[in-house]
């Protein structure tokens, strides 16, 4: 009996089976077409709109403006200037006001308290110079700048500003093989990369999303901003008449910036016709209707979810890269520090792409935060040079207020013009920061795809390094 | 610490180690990717393959000839005589007179081939961003990889599939084919839509005449006219004429239910700016996510779509549907077929 019903429900699907190649190719959309047929069908007959007219005139008449052939591209370019320069002008004071009660305050005052604790000088060192210092640094530097600008950059938004933006960048980005919205994402990795590659969740094409997340690093986030400004100011301002050296200098760092967006397109461009060819592609974008920003809330989603949030994932990778720090510049082998160890083997590989074997070292254990990348090359100069008198002993990172104390230092570690240009490039090309990376793969969930991520910028950073130093070193 | 090295030599062996880097990682052609088809084992492939040909020449009712293999297989007939050895040894395909012929076990063999090599075209297809030109090699490769288990997984994902994409036959993972529907040009009427499947290539004078006209396996026909002295058609846009007596010698495959949307009808892309129109579908080339999206968005027949705006740009361009307006590029709008006449003022 039980036979016999398995023979005949076999019979019964083997016959449904042969019966659907009667049906022809298009069976599946013809359903779901006229599923959907007959629900905006329903939808038509019974939902009736009304009163939505006038505000949709003014917002075609918006429209227009903000995606006209002529107007569309300055006032988008001009919007987000401005936001840039709030960000930039707005940050200064109360990143100074951070670094002053944080670094300059508290930190004495806990070393010293630690001292009268009777603390051993290595405990006080690893926690307070190590975990702590990098801690404060990071802290100071990276809190202003994103709370001003993620509001900024919501409340454009919430406006409904950026989607036109992405709708009138769209072109671009398609002949890179990417999606408009990666502008947006671009824009906002000039704030922090970390919340730039979660905001790449906006794209719902797995493979511009994809490219959205493996590009966000290029776009110079503002952990590096003071390190091109300062390079910059020294080497390239130096190198030029004095009248000309704020001019020059500022072009510089503004061409990194735009040297990056030319990697990021690049990358994509590559990306989407190599490895990422075979993904999933589909391109959606839906111009919601402008609406008045609701200023509190903007406040609130774009300080809790995104500046704490980023702040917090940066505070957890900063303080055991401090320990490192403190441990590299302290733990004695045969009568030298790990870092001068590591420095002696590094640098003459270094100096092939132009840079130090100090930077070297720098980049990696300062890994955690593009911030602590200066005041760590500062602190590593002057323990591997025997500078006297500046700084505040090994494994303490140091920043100087003086540009020319800071050239001083630098010069006296063998820095030259070269040097800095390499720096430069070097800070945009190569890996993200730790906190980054971890939010590559919490978004991503691949292996892989971090990796990638990650070595590539590396690569890319070194080859581009190599070949100007030695074409450098031919011409001159 | 200065260690001095002459900047051409570092130039030269960066720029070499550069090329190396190149030369290991290029897709397709790179030293990785060689290796991987390498690992393939190049006999097994051989063998799947013949099999593939024979059970299509079977599929069609054609005489299938040692020379033929080893064409298709691209082989010397020396070699093809050795696989085809193998294969006998192996019980898969027998000889009667001058043709082969696959035993039954060959031919269940051939089937898993096929289906896997079917499921995974339909795959690339719906669920990737892979090309068009490209589904038929990849899957030429993967069919040898992918085992049928994985493959009935695969299909089942997909609410297993009937058709590949290029409208072929999925066999049934028992192994059933549904009955082969070729027939010769000269059968069709006027408005017919087929698609050739076989041009025979005996004799060699009317062959040349056909293949002189541009037609090869797989091109989509179009009747256009039939009278006792000639048949026109059209395909790819080209129009032909051929004698029935040409005709005969062109295999086809009717296709299922012609929709009207493939013959002329207005593309969303030709709407300008203030104008309104209603959808009539979507064309069958966009696929898989993509149409999916798109049927989301509400561009379903008989959705009401108007042109708003163009972005700074000129690509994409925003159209009010359903009460929202949404961004498209004209990729995409050149997929999107519309019926003026019918809308709403």
């Amino acid at each position: 009996m039980e036979q016999l019903q398995n023979k005949n429900s076999e019979n019964i699907l083997s016959l449904a089976n042969n019966l659907r190649w009667g049906l022809g190719v298009n069976l599946h959309d013809a359903v779901i077409e006229s599923i959907y047929e007959d629900a905006s069908r329903i939808a038509r007959s019974t939902v009736q709109l009304k009163g939505e007219k006038a505000d949709y005139n003014l917002e075609r008449k918006i429209d227009r403006l903000v995606t006209s052939r002529w107007l569309g591209f300055p006032i988008m370019f001009l919007l987000l200037a401005l936001v840039f320069w709030l960000t930039v002008a707005g940050a200064n004071v109360p990143s100074g006001l951070l670094a002053s009660l944080l670094v300059d305050t508290i930190h004495p005052a806990l070393k010293s308290a630690a001292a009268a604790a009777g603390l051993p000088w290595w405990l006080s060192g690893v926690l307070i110079d190590g975990a702590y210092l990098s801690m404060a640094w990071v802290i100071s530097v990276m809190l202003p700048p994103m709370a001003i600008f993620f509001p900024l950059f919501t409340l454009l938004e919430d406006l409904g500003y950026l989607p036109r933006v992405a709708f009138n960048m769209d072109n671009l980005y398609r002949k890179a093989g990417a999606h408009g919205k990666q502008a947006l994402t671009m824009s906002m990795g000039f704030g922090c990369n970390a919340a730039g590659v979660i905001a790449s969740r906006v794209i719902d094409s797995p493979r511009e999303r994809l490219i959205a997340i493996i590009t966000n690093n290029f776009s110079l986030c503002n952990g590096r901003w003071p390190t091109q400004i300062l390079i910059a100011t020294i080497f390239i301002g130096g190198a030029v008449p004095a009248h000309l050296a704020g001019l020059v200098s500022a072009g510089a760092v503004v061409g990194i910036a735009v040297l990056g967006i030319g990697f990021s397109l690049a990358v994509s461009w590559g990306l989407s016709r190599t490895v990422l060819k075979g993904e999933a592609s589909a391109f959606s974008l839906e111009l919601p209707p402008y609406r008045p920003p609701r200023i509190w809330q903007t406040l609130y989603t774009s300080l809790i979810d995104r500046t704490i949030f980023v702040l917090w994932r940066a505070i957890v990778f900063a303080i055991p890269a401090g320990v490192v720090i403190w441990l590299v510049a302290n733990v004695e082998v045969g009568g030298e520090n790990l870092a001068a160890h590591f420095i002696d083997w590094a640098g003459p590989v270094a100096i092939l792409f132009g840079l130090n074997g100090v930077i070297v070292l720098a980049y990696i254990i300062a890994i955690p935060a593009n911030e602590i990348v200066i005041p760590t090359v500062l602190m590593l100069t002057v323990i591997t040079a025997g500078l006297t008198g500046v700084g505040s002993g090994a494994g303490v990172m140091f920043e100087l207020d003086s540009v020319t104390a800071t050239e001083n230092i630098l010069r006296a570690g063998g820095w030259t013009l070269l040097t800095g240009i390499n720096l430069m490039l070097f800070s945009l090309l190569h890996n993200p920061c730790s906190t980054t990376i971890y939010t590559i793969y919490k978004e991503t969930k691949s292996v892989k795809w971090t990796l990638v991520s990650t070595f590539l910028p590396i690569v890319l950073g070194l080859v581009v390094c190599f070949f100007v130093t030695q074409l450098w070193l031919l011409l001159s | 610490m200065l260690i001095a090295v002459n900047p051409e030599i570092a130039l030269l062996i960066g720029g070499a180690a550069l090329l190396g880097l190149a030369l290991t990682f290029w897709p397709k052609n790179g030293l990785l990717a060689l290796l991987a088809r390498g690992r393939l084992n190049t006999q097994r492939v051989l063998l799947e393959d013949a099999l593939k040909f024979l059970f299509d020449c079977e599929y069609k009712s054609i005489p299938c000839r040692l020379n033929s293999i080893a064409g298709n297989l691209h082989i010397s007939a020396d070699s093809t005589a050795r696989l085809l050895d193998r294969l006998r040894a192996m019980g898969l395909i027998q000889l009667q007179e001058d043709t082969f012929r696959l035993t039954d076990a060959g031919r269940s063999y051939a089937l898993r081939i096929v289906r896997v090599h079917r499921i995974w075209e339909r795959y690339l297809a719906d669920e990737t961003g892979v090309g068009q030109m490209d589904w038929h090699g990849e899957a030429d490769f993967k069919e040898h990889l992918l085992s049928p288990e994985a493959a009935d997984q695969l299909a089942a994902q997909m609410g297993n599939p009937a058709f590949d994409p290029h409208g072929d036959p999925i066999p049934s993972s028992k192994g059933e084919m549904p009955v082969y529907t070729g027939k010769p040009l000269s059968a069709l009427k006027e408005g017919d839509i087929a698609r050739i499947v076989h041009i025979e290539d005996e004799p060699a004078a009317i062959y040349a005449q056909i293949a002189a006209l541009g037609l090869y396996p797989g091109m989509q026909v179009y009747i256009m006219d039939v009278t006792d002295e000639r048949i026109q058609f059209a395909a790819n846009g080209e129009e032909c004429v051929l004698t029935p007596l040409f005709a005969t010698n062109i295999t086809v495959e009717s296709l299922p239910a012609p929709e009207p949307i493939q013959k002329k009808a207005d593309l969303l892309s030709a709407l300008k700016a203030g104008e309104s129109a209603l959808v009539k579908g979507i064309s069958p080339t966009c696929r898989g996510q993509q149409r999916r999206r798109l049927m989301d968005l509400g561009i379903v027949p008989g959705t009401a779509i108007t042109t708003e705006f163009r972005s700074a740009s000129g690509d994409p361009v925003a159209y009010r549907v359903l009460g929202t307006t949404i961004a498209i590029r004209r990729s995409q709008a050149d997929q999107i077929f519309i019926d003026r006449q019918e809308a709403k003022p």
